[in-house]
């Protein structure tokens, strides 16, 4: 199939029923491409070859016919389909800038969310989408060059561990793949994207804020003050190919932090944080 | 010693308020300078020529005395901005 997310499509092939069953679930509302559209990016989830395709039995992900990394174990094919999916983008999208953040936007104006793994980055973008901001993307935030937009992917949100858990409770009626334990990052889902946020996935947003997450168990939910110094700095080491961009890059990521509001966001409850970046989101 | 930028055609630079980021080409590397260093690399940038460490205490002091432990201040970061490839002596 040739699955369309945002302005990439993906020639993904597979045998294994979990990846059909997953592709169902969390993209069954996304565009699939006819099959002599062009593809970006050509990737296929299958057993290895030889004993590991019987014997404990894993799963490899290939990118033009090659694996980038090593097999996981069989259970894990759609963690790895997505994990390879960001690669490939972060790896290759260089007409992109592409920032590791969540974003997310609210009437034209997109709030990224830049933060290192197990910041709570992603359950708090699942959070926000679940309570009317579109989807931009959970992971990667494509910045393009020539408009200073970010240019949606509207993928599924990954998500680890306890925040599986707190998404089943915040929003109910929101959709997840099955749950895959023992990970290299823990227990795993994923949640299918707001209709809404497939349904624009075209449509860029321009950056208004930038909010570094960080959850602390029991914090209130705090904004606080970020010089643009400061976030332009966060944002160059979080930008996956900014040295790719040389001075390009750095006058995009200038004018970005230029034009945005600048906070760190603690926060130890997920709805009073969703909440306090309403507030923010109604100011101006 | 009088100094100035080193290549300035080769950094990027831009200020927010009092702080300032620059990116220079010929290392790749990109710092974020506040307070002196901001205004003391601003003052280079901005320079018609290349200026001792005492000039820019003057400089940076405005219509005011500069304290005696601002030079010395300026020597430090001058260096710091010597190894990181933003300024150089001129003589």
């Amino acid at each position: 199939m040739r699955l369309r997310t945002g302005p990439i499509v993906t020639r993904i092939r597979s045998e294994l029923p979990a990846i059909a069953q997953a592709l169902g679930t969390v993209y069954r509302e996304h565009i699939i491409e006819a099959p002599d559209t062009f593809a970006d990016f050509h990737v296929r989830v299958a057993h290895p070859a030889g004993l590991r395709r019987w014997l404990k039995p894993q799963v490899v992900f290939e990118f033009d016919g090659a694996p980038p990394f090593l097999p996981l174990p069989a259970e894990q094919a759609f963690a790895i389909l997505e994990w390879g999916l960001n690669w490939c983008i972060s790896a290759n999208c260089h007409h992109y800038l592409v920032i590791h953040a969540a974003v997310v936007e609210r009437s034209g104006r997109a709030l990224l969310l830049p933060a290192p793994p197990g910041s709570g980055k992603s359950t708090l973008c699942a959070g926000l989408v679940n309570r009317d901001w579109r989807l931009l993307s959970d992971e990667l935030a494509l910045l393009d060059p020539l408009s200073g937009s970010v240019v949606p992917l509207a993928r599924p949100v990954s998500l680890k561990n306890a925040s599986i858990e707190v998404i089943r409770r915040f929003a109910p009626g929101a959709v997840l793949s099955a749950t895959v334990h023992d990970t290299l990052k823990g227990s795993v889902a994923h949640m299918k994207p707001p209709g809404e946020a497939v349904r624009r996935a075209l449509e860029p947003a321009r950056p208004r804020w930038v909010v570094m997450p960080r959850y602390q168990a029991g914090a209130a939910a705090q904004l606080r003050p970020l010089s643009r110094g400061s976030a332009f700095m966060q944002l160059a080491e979080s930008a996956f190919n900014y040295p790719v961009f040389g001075r390009q890059g750095f006058e995009l990521l200038a004018s970005t932090v230029e034009a945005c509001d600048c906070y760190e966001f603690t926060y130890g409850e997920l709805e009073s944080a969703v909440g306090i970046l309403a507030e923010l989101a109604a100011e101006k | 010693m009088r100094w100035r930028i080193a290549t300035a055609d080769k950094l990027n630079w831009r200020r927010f308020g009092e702080e300032i980021v620059v990116r220079s080409e010929h290392t790749g590397s990109t710092h974020h300078l506040d307070s002196l260093a901001a205004e003391l690399l601003h003052t280079l940038l901005t320079a018609e020529a290349a200026l001792s460490a005492d000039e820019l205490a003057v400089r940076l002091a405005g219509e005011q005395e500069p304290p005696p432990e601002l030079s010395p201040s300026i020597e430090a970061t001058l260096l710091e901005f010597r190894r990181l490839g933003i300024a150089e002596p001129s003589d």
